[in-house]
């Protein structure tokens, strides 16, 4: 163990860690909105990362309906990076249309809404299988065009190593969380954001169109989610139509370890659980997966509210 | 004409009737108040005017138009604010916030922070606790930000819950007096509250309610020298 192991570790969980943050946020959101889990957070996570694959690559490979089709345009990367994300937010509007809006004007049970979104996850991850087939896509190595693969320095003789996507992920992260931040600490739009997750009735009462501000949650949610989904899946390559479950399962861990509701404990989690995993010595990386719900565990034991959480019976 | 016309109006909860057939008017200018016992059905019919129920049958009508199908958060574009029962102030939120999410319909934005002082000084104790959070606030001072904010949106038509519920008898006579100089400016108040002598003070007429409908109505000079009047609810 030496300092630039440390430092290397250190950048690497930074730069993970900022991703989970951003994609945890998603379920933080319309959990303290209505109380609920959505379920198919995980699947607009992989969405995300089909669909700007698709739209910089053009072409989809050997499997699927789709296989022998190609786009006949292709964006630059950060194009198709925007475009992707905003399909997402569609994609997550759709969910709040089709898992929840209808249970929630019915009058069901919150937690049957919980199952919807599970149902609704399970064919958005069977459609991409369907269309695109289950292999592992990686994004071609020249994406980000000129720039270099990676930035090398040295530190006490030692390299240390940031990858240019690293910086991405970073950088397009904490964009994301600035303008989250702002938009509902400052605007006029996130006060009355607020006002809906903690009283929908007095919204309403004010003139707040609850269930606008509802679809807008889930748009939101939706683009955090796809914009998260496409930073890994550049990453580490989209492993598959099911690659955003585990990440879905990780996801969980974050915001129940930061604090159910608490958008600042969803960036706090996904820093902790990133970090977690970048600092695991090299000999049990295989234990990697394991890393997020040890953490989970153990700061359970310490505080079942988690880091950031109110008492138990409050939200955001 | 009335602003708010009330006909035959019905809510139910599940299988149980809270209000049945309720008819009432309220024309502009005038305060009138709902009394009854806990549980008689006022505060639901309140809840079904600015429809944070849905009720089962009836008609409601604003300033002569069928608002029968609209939402609250539409009502309140139309000009019907209702503070209700239990206050319900964004206890996470600032005074400043709670009464800027109060003008939440209006755009205007120098007579929105215009209408803010004056709150500030209709309400001097909210001025000093602007930047305080809502949920800080004692049970009197809430109501008053409740009440404040509701006037935020410069309502045609102020609907007002149990103003003096669970609030210390000193506070409660500052909040009628409150209510009373509002209707002096010219507000129109539909006002619910379980403390008939003092509703029946303020108001113009008063309706009686009695599990879920109205039993009596009338100037509520009359009714305070109404014998069925001043045995239950007087005495």
């Amino acid at each position: 163990m030496d300092f630039a192991w440390l430092l290397q570790s250190l950048l690497n969980g930074l730069s993970i860690g900022s991703v989970y943050a951003v994609f945890a946020l998603g379920y933080t959101l319309v959990f303290s909105i209505l109380g609920i889990i959505n379920f198919a957070h995980g699947a607009v996570f992989t969405l995300g990362a089909y669909l700007t694959y698709a739209l910089a690559v053009g072409r989809f490979g050997i499997n699927g309906l789709l296989s022998d089709l190609s786009l006949p345009l292709t964006l630059p990367f950060p194009a198709a990076l925007l475009v992707g994300a905003l399909l997402s937010g569609l994609a997550g509007m759709a969910v709040e249309r089709l898992a929840f809006k209808p249970l929630r004007r019915r009058g069901a049970d919150p937690l049957l809404a919980l199952v919807s979104s599970l149902g609704v996850a399970l064919i958005v991850v069977n459609l991409i299988q369907y269309l695109v087939g289950a292999e592992i896509y990686s994004f071609p190595s020249d994406i980000f065009g000129d720039l270099p693969m990676a930035v090398i320095f040295s530190v006490g003789g030692k390299p240390v190593a940031v990858r240019t996507i690293q910086i991405i992920l970073f950088a397009a992260s904490m964009v994301m969380l600035a303008g989250l931040g702002w938009f509902i600490g400052r605007t006029r739009g996130g006060k009355a954001l607020r006002a809906t997750a903690e009283n929908a009735d007095t919204a309403s009462l004010l003139g707040i169109s609850v269930n606008r501000f509802i679809l807008g949650t889930f748009f939101i949610s939706g683009l955090l989610g796809g914009l998260s989904g496409t930073l890994i899946g550049v990453s580490f390559g989209i492993a598959g139509p099911y690659f955003g479950v585990s990440y879905g399962l990780k996801g969980l861990a974050v915001i129940v370890l930061g604090g159910l509701g608490s958008i600042p404990g969803a960036v706090l989690g996904g820093l902790v659980i990133g970090l977690g995993e970048a600092f695991l010595p090299p000999d049990m990386s295989s234990y990697k997966e394991a890393v997020a719900f040890v953490l989970l565990f153990a700061i359970l034991l310490v505080r079942p509210q988690g880091l950031l959480g109110g008492r138990l019976e409050q939200k955001v | 004409m009335a602003l708010l016309e009330v006909e035959g109006l019905c809510v139910n909860y599940g299988a149980v009737s809270a209000v049945r057939d309720v008819s009432l008017s309220v024309a502009a200018g005038e305060i009138v108040t709902l009394i009854g016992a806990n549980g008689a059905g006022k505060t639901s019919i309140l809840r079904a005017v600015s429809k944070l129920v849905t009720p089962r049958a009836g008609v409601l009508r604003f300033d002569g138009r069928d608002v029968t199908g609209l939402p609250p958060e539409v009502l309140v574009r139309l000009g019907m604010a209702h503070s209700p029962e239990g206050r319900q102030v964004l206890a996470r939120q600032s005074v400043g916030d709670n009464l800027e999410l109060g003008a939440y319909v209006r755009n205007d934005r120098a007579a929105i922070a215009k209408d803010m002082e004056r709150m500030f000084e209709l309400f001097p104790r909210l001025s000093e606790r602007r930047k305080q959070s809502a949920g800080t606030l004692s049970g009197g001072e809430q109501q008053m930000l409740a009440i404040a904010r509701a006037l935020m949106s410069r309502p045609r038509l102020l609907l007002l819950d149990e103003p003096s519920l669970g609030l210390a008898p000193i506070l409660v006579s500052e909040i009628f007096e409150i209510i009373a100089g509002l209707g002096a400016m010219g507000t129109t108040i539909l006002l619910v509250e379980q403390n008939a002598r003092l509703a029946m003070r303020v108001a113009a007429r008063t309706y009686v309610v009695e599990s879920g409908g109205i039993v009596l109505e009338g100037p509520s000079a009359e009714l305070a020298a109404d014998e069925r009047v001043t045995k239950a609810y007087l005495g």
